[in-house]
């Protein structure tokens, strides 16, 4: 007794002393900003299921897409499946953001085989692909694997391109999306590390990278967190997803599509939000008029992550150069709300001129806990012309086609 | 005490590993958890948690925290390190689907509204419930064995204790060593159904 009594003791010492040395743990990210009525809120983010769901234990026939259209799975297992990038010989890439891995899916005769590529990553949920090349945006870095498609058995080294993206281990949207800009250069983002926080330098902004030279600059700022963008086809202007901040109400503020016309414009986080409501604390003495505002609300906390322009030869014609988003659905609102794929139409000159809900039937009671059963987190448009979308809930990809009845 | 109950359970568990030879099949057999876990998936071993009743995702979460080495423990790790993604689900669907046990532990009388209140004050139920039975990835506390309780929290709250999310951790930042004992003892005497 007595020994085991110094023993513990010195355990004892040992927790203090290490408790001494360490910053008390700050609340998650999520919780940040809450009220003091707000901290018996019951809403809560949902984790997703990292083994993944088998499709066909899912209500599958709840999916509902425009007629002529027709959506069904096209590979599960994939666990926590986020981000998508399609390889030049046909493969699908998948990221994910809490696990580690990144995967690769084949599609042999008609099924699909799921290959584990990449292991042991950080938070690696940015991936594109570009020319043989598969590159990764993990929490505090990004690599290239070169002729990755040679090799998904035995993947090749990783190289680095830039390794100092997260300098302060920051709390709260750490996950990075990535893309290839027209000019050649990946852009990523870096979150806000908190819910409604002051960033620091290179935060709550998107920047970009030469992966020739590794030399970053910041591209726009403002922004607290976006997990999904992409190129408008004729204007090549980057148009991105935006998620506002929680925990103002069930309708304050809406989520956002913005497009960035020059470099060091500033999208209005902390100080504005959806272009016209100033934060009640960061937006003392501000205006919103200094801040670019977006070109569409998607709707409050419905959490748009992945973005892509239409532009294959499928689906009609009118669909040509509409954006599809992946709204992963809201956690912090009493009536749940997204969880679809929407649709966003342009006219000729890039401007929005309707937006609606295009694949929806994953909401199944906006008042349950979980409302769901399950969130898109990404959409890539197949050399075919159809669309594939993510599902980081059940691990799942599906596939929209059309067919002219 | 407690550790020479979970040595007998890991040499146990042990024996029947070495008996089953090729354990790929047997891997997934929830038999095997029992050593450990107790008949059904309802824990004798005080720090040992028991998996029956449990929320079906509260149990693949952990596995799969398990062999992916974001939580590290001596006899869970090398437990899930060869299990798939499928047999894990297995397993939890199994335990989620077993009926609980009455809990061994009984809460001492002057603890159970004053547990009841840090529950409510410390925001306990805003996940776990108002009954602590648990839900989608959280875990059921009600009825859950006392000394794996009060081990799991005291770790959330040292910060040594892996978490999905920073909420338990958070969570626990704010308890005292008294807190953290009253909740346990509210906890592992409440109901499991």
């Amino acid at each position: 007794m007595n020994s085991r009594k110094a023993l513990a003791a010195a355990f004892l010492t040992l927790f203090a002393t290490a408790a001494l040395a360490q910053a008390p743990a700050a609340p998650p990210s999520w919780q940040q900003g809450r009220s003091a009525e707000q901290t018996s809120s019951p809403l809560h983010p949902f984790a997703p299921h990292l083994t993944g769901r088998a499709s066909k234990d899912l209500p599958l026939d709840k999916l509902k897409v425009p007629a002529g259209f027709k959506v069904e799975v096209w590979a599960d297992g994939i666990p926590e499946a986020r981000s998508l990038a399609l390889g030049d010989k046909g493969t699908v890439f998948v990221s994910n953001r809490l696990a580690k891995n990144v995967y690769a899916v084949v599609d042999k005769a008609g099924s699909r085989e799921v290959k584990t590529l990449l292991k042991g990553l950080n938070a690696p949920n940015g991936i594109v692909f570009a020319k043989g090349t598969l590159y990764v945006a993990e929490r505090h870095r990004i690599t290239r694997y070169d002729g990755v498609e040679g090799s998904l058995d035995n993947a090749p080294e990783a190289k680095v391109v830039i390794d100092d993206l997260d300098p302060q281990n920051q709390p709260g949207h750490f996950w990075k999306f990535l893309a290839l800009g027209p000019d050649g250069k990946l852009y990523y983002n870096v979150g806000a590390p908190g819910n409604i926080v002051m960033p620091a330098y290179f935060q709550g902004a998107i920047s970009r990278v030469d992966p020739k030279t590794g030399i970053k600059e910041e591209y726009v700022q403002g922004v607290r967190n976006s997990v999904g963008f992409d190129w408008h086809p004729q204007t090549k202007q980057l148009w991105f997803t935006e998620h506002g901040r929680d925990w103002l109400g069930d309708d304050s503020p809406s989520d956002e599509l913005n497009v960035a016309k020059a470099k060091g414009q500033h999208f209005g986080y902390p100080y504005c939000h959806q272009g016209d409501t100033l934060d009640p604390e960061f937006g003392k003495g501000r205006d919103c008029k200094a801040y670019t505002p977006p070109v569409l609300k998607l709707g409050a906390h419905v959490a748009p992550l992945g973005m892509r322009f239409y532009t294959g030869k499928m689906f009609p014609a009118e669909y040509r150069n509409n954006i599809f988003i992946a709204r992963h659905g809201s956690w912090n609102r009493s009536t749940k709300q997204g969880y679809d794929i929407y649709r966003v139409v342009l006219n000729e000159n890039g401007k929005v001129i309707k937006s609606e809900p295009f694949l929806t039937g994953f909401l199944t009671d906006e008042k349950a806990d979980p409302p769901m059963w399950g969130r898109p987190v990404d959409v890539l448009q197949m050399k075919d012309g159809s669309l594939l979308f993510s599902d980081d809930y059940n691990g799942i990809l599906y596939r929209i086609s059309y067919a002219k009845k | 005490m407690n550790g020479s109950f979970r040595n007998a359970g890991a040499a146990a568990l042990a024996a029947a590993l070495c008996f089953s030879g090729a354990n790929e099949v047997l891997a997934a057999d929830p038999q095997l958890c029992a050593a450990c876990h107790g008949p059904a998936g309802n824990s004798i071993i005080p720090v040992n948690p028991s998996l029956a009743a449990q929320p079906e995702q509260s149990i693949s979460i952990q596995l799969f925290q398990f062999r992916e080495g974001n939580r590290k423990d001596a006899q869970m790790t090398p437990m899930a390190a060869n299990l798939t993604n499928k047999e894990m689900n297995e397993l939890a669907a199994y335990f989620s689907k077993q009926k609980a046990a009455a809990p061994s532990h009984k809460t001492s009388p002057e603890n159970a509204a004053a547990g009841a209140k840090l529950a409510q004050q410390f925001n306990c139920v805003q996940c776990h419930g108002p009954a602590l039975l648990g839900q989608q990835h959280i875990p059921r506390l009600a009825g859950q064995q006392y000394g794996y309780l009060l081990e799991q929290l005291r770790k959330f709250k040292a910060q040594k204790r892996a978490d999905l999310d920073g909420n338990m951790t958070s969570a626990a930042e704010p308890l005292t060593d008294k807190d953290i004992e009253i909740l346990v003892d509210y906890a592992a005497g409440l109901s499991p159904q």
